[in-house]
C-alpha cells in the first residue's frame, strides 16, 4: 500500500497539475497579502473608534469569506485530482500490468487514497493558515478556535475525497467528477435555496431544512464549512448573528452538531472501503 | 515425489459479459448461440455475451502452449481470467498449482498484455524498479535484475528514458522486460510480437525460445502462426469462446502429408510400387519425372525413398510441401464457419 502511495505521489509530482495549482496557490496567497495590505493601510478608521479595535473587525470581517474561498479551492482541487484516481488508470490501461502483480487489489485503492489525502490535506492546511496568517499579519485577528476549524476543513475534503474514491472505482472519470461537482454545489445551493425561503416563505422552512438535511448527509461538505466557519467567527460576533433567527447560507452560527461529525468520519472510512469493495470485483 | 502441479489448469471456464445493444431477430432465434436474453422488439436491452464457453485445458510446466483463434474469440478474456485481471463467472482456474488470486503464486509469473500502456511518464528505470518492487525484489537484488533484463530485451542505455518518448515497438520490449523481471516460472505473453518490427519479431522468438530451454513455462496468445508453430510444444486452437482443437501441432494435421519427389524416370512398376506403400500417387503435370506422393507420416515418406531405389530409379529431389499450423488454422475456423 506505501509503495502504490509513494508512486503515486511521484506521478502527482511529475504530472504538474499539483505542482501548477500550487504555484498559482502561492501566487494568490502573495496577491492577497499585497491587496490585504493595501486595503488596510488605505482604510480610515472612524473618529471615536480604537484603531487596533477596527482592524480586528476587519480580520474578523474578511476571515470568513476568505477561508470560504480556500475551502472551495481545496475542495475543486479534491474533485480535479481525485476524478480519474482508479478510473482514470482503468481507461488508460495501465492497471492490466500492475494488478496481475502480487499485491492485493485493495492495497492499491487505499494506497492512491493515502496519497491523495496527505496531498489534499497539506494543501488545505497551507491555503487556510497561509490567509489567516496574512489576516492575521494586518489586522492582528487569529481565530481563538483555529484548530477546530482548519479540521473541519480537512474533514470536508475527506469526505469529499471518500466520494470521489468509490465513485472513481465504480464509474468513468468524466461521470465521477461531474458527480462530484454537482452534489457538491447542490450542498452550497440549497443552503441558500433554505436562507431565501426564510425570507419568503416562512412556514416551507421545515420542508427545505429536512431536504437540506438530506442532502448534507448525502454530502456532507456544506454542513463541514458551516462547522468550520463556526470556529472562524469570534463568540461576539456570533452572538450578535445569532439575534437574527435566519440561518445564513455561508456563516454557522452553531458548531455542526457531534451526529454530523461522526456521519462525515463514517463517510470518510465506508466509501473507500466501499470503493476497495468494488475494485476488488470489477473486471479490468 | 509428489507430482508437479500444472502450469495452468481451466476447468469448465465460462464468462458471461451483460452487453448492451438493440434487440435483433439473429438476437431472438439465438441463431450463434453466444447471448442469452430476452429481447424486446427495437428496444436497447442488456443480454449476457458468452465470451467463453465451457473451455477447459491443462497447460503443463514446462511446456510452452500456444494459444490460438480469430479475433473476438474470447482468447484474450481467458488469458485476462488466468491472470486475475476478470472473474470467470464459472468454473475454476489454478495457475502453478494455486488460485488466480494467490499471492505467492503471482511472484512466480510474468505478464506482457497485449499492446500495454503504461505510465509514460516513467523513466525505463523508474519503471522496472517499481515492477520489481510490486514483485519484492530490493536493493541491490532489484539493480542488478533490473539492468539484466534491459541487456535481454535490447534496451541497454535507455535507463534514463522516458516511456512517453519510447516506440511501439520499445514499449513492448520493456513490457517483455517488466514480466521477467521475476525470473518467472510460467510467463503468460499476449500477442507479444505486435509493434515489433522483423528484427525485433526475432528477438522476441529467440528469448522466448530461450526461456522455454531454461525450463520457463510460456503460454502464448498470438497470431502470429510462425512463431506459435516454432516455439510451442502444444496449441489450442479457440473460436467463438469454445475449444476447437488441442495438442502437439503435428498431431492436430488431419490430412496427409504430400511428398513431392524427382526421379530420373517414370515406370508404371515405380508407379505401382509407390502406389503400396502410399496414400496416393499421381504425376506432376507438365513435368513428366515429377511425382506426388501423398502419405501419412514422415517414416512413410521414408519408405518412399528406400522404394525408389527398389524399382531402380534415381532419386534426385524429395521435398515435402509444407503442413502449416497457419493452414490448419484456417481450416478449422474455416469449417466452422462454413458450418454455421
Amino acid at each position: 500500500m506505501l509503495l502504490i502511495a509513494r508512486f503515486t505521489f511521484k506521478e502527482v509530482i511529475r504530472r504538474r497539475l499539483f505542482l501548477a495549482v500550487l504555484l498559482l496557490s502561492i501566487f494568490m496567497l502573495g496577491g492577497f497579502a499585497l491587496l490585504f495590505n493595501y486595503a488596510v493601510d488605505h482604510t480610515r478608521v472612524p473618529a471615536g473608534i480604537d484603531p487596533q479595535l477596527y482592524s480586528s473587525a476587519l480580520g474578523i470581517f474578511a476571515i470568513v469569506p476568505i477561508i470560504w474561498l480556500a475551502y472551495l479551492l481545496s475542495s475543486f482541487m479534491t474533485i480535479i485530482m481525485a476524478a480519474g484516481m482508479i478510473s482514470g488508470e482503468v481507461e488508460a490501461g495501465t492497471f492490466v500490468v500492475m494488478v496481475p502483480k502480487p499485491l492485493r487489489r485493495y492495497e492499491i485503492v487505499f494506497g492512491k487514497w493515502l496519497c491523495h489525502n496527505l496531498i489534499l490535506g497539506t494543501y488545505t492546511a497551507l491555503l487556510f493558515f497561509g490567509f489567516t496568517a496574512i489576516i492575521y499579519w494586518r489586522t492582528g485577528y487569529w481565530p481563538e478556535q483555529a484548530l477546530n476549524a482548519v479540521g473541519m476543513l480537512e474533514l470536508g475534503v475527506l469526505v469529499l475525497l471518500a466520494l470521489m474514491t468509490l465513485s472513481s472505482a465504480l464509474m468513468p472519470t468524466t461521470v465521477n467528477g461531474a458527480i462530484a461537482l454537482v452534489l457538491f454545489i447542490s450542498a452550497q445551493i440549497v443552503n441558500v435555496i433554505l436562507y431565501i425561503v426564510q425570507i419568503i416563505a416562512p412556514d416551507k422552512v421545515q420542508t427545505f431544512r429536512d431536504i437540506s438535511i438530506v442532502i448534507n448527509l448525502v454530502m456532507p461538505t456544506d454542513a463541514l464549512w458551516h462547522g468550520s466557519s463556526y470556529y472562524l467567527t469570534p463568540t461576539t460576533a456570533l452572538n450578535v448573528l445569532q439575534q437574527f433567527s435566519m440561518r445564513s447560507p455561508f456563516v454557522g452560527t452553531e458548531p455542526a452538531p457531534l451526529a454530523m461529525i461522526i456521519w462525515a468520519v463514517i463517510y470518510c472510512v465506508v466509501l473507500p472501503m466501499g470503493a476497495a469493495w468494488f475494485f476488488q470485483r470489477r473486471d479490468l | 515425489m509428489p507430482q508437479e502441479s500444472p502450469a495452468v489448469e481451466v476447468e469448465n471456464l465460462r464468462k458471461e459479459f451483460l452487453a448492451e445493444g438493440l434487440s435483433s431477430p439473429l438476437m431472438n432465434r439465438g441463431a450463434t448461440g453466444r447471448t442469452s436474453g430476452v429481447a424486446l422488439q427495437n428496444l436497447k436491452v442488456y443480454h449476457q455475451l458468452v465470451a467463453v464457453d465451457d473451455v477447459s485445458f491443462v497447460m503443463h510446466r514446462g511446456e510452452a502452449f500456444g494459444f490460438l483463434g480469430p479475433n473476438g474469440a474470447g482468447k484474450s478474456t481467458i488469458v485476462k481470467i488466468i491472470t486475475g485481471l476478470v472473474k470467470p463467472t464459472s468454473g475454476t482456474v489454478r495457475v502453478l498449482g494455486r488460485p488466480v488470486d494467490d499471492l505467492e503464486m503471482r511472484r512466480k509469473v510474468g505478464y506482457l498484455p497485449e499492446l500495454p500502456n503504461f505510465h509514460r511518464w516513467l523513466r525505463t528505470r523508474e519503471f522496472l524498479e517499481f515492477h520489481g518492487r510490486l514483485y519484492g525484489l530490493h536493493g541491490a537484488t532489484l539493480a542488478k535484475r533490473c539492468a539484466e533484463v534491459l541487456v535481454l530485451v535490447g534496451l541497454e542505455g535507455r535507463e534514463q528514458q522516458k516511456l512517453g518518448a519510447f516506440s511501439k515497438g520499445m514499449l513492448q520490449r520493456i513490457g517483455l522486460a517488466q514480466a521477467l523481471l521475476n525470473r518467472p516460472e510460467l510467463i503468460i505473453l499476449d500477442e507479444p510480437v505486435s509493434g515489433l518490427d522483423p528484427v525485433g519479431q526475432s528477438d522476441m522468438r529467440n528469448i522466448l525460445l530461450r526461456l522455454k530451454a531454461e525450463g520457463t513455462s510460456v503460454f502464448l496468445n498470438s497470431h502470429q502462426l510462425v512463431d506459435v508453430e516454432m516455439i510451442c510444444d502444444r496449441v489450442a486452437i479457440i473460436n467463438r469462446g469454445k475449444l476447437l482443437k488441442i495438442g502437439p501441432p503435428q498431431s492436430l494435421f488431419d490430412e496427409p502429408l504430400t511428398v513431392e519427389l524427382h526421379v530420373d524416370r517414370v515406370s508404371d512398376e515405380l508407379l505401382r510400387h509407390l502406389g503400396s506403400l502410399s496414400l496416393a500417387v499421381r504425376q506432376v503435370e507438365d513435368k513428366p519425372s515429377h511425382l506426388l506422393v501423398e502419405v501419412q507420416n514422415e517414416e512413410q515418406a521414408a519408405d518412399i525413398a528406400a522404394g525408389v531405389h527398389d524399382c531402380g530409379a534415381r532419386l534426385y529431389m524429395m521435398i515435402p510441401h509444407g503442413r502449416s499450423l497457419e493452414d490448419l488454422f484456417l481450416r478449422t475456423i474455416g469449417a466452422l464457419r462454413h458450418d454455421q
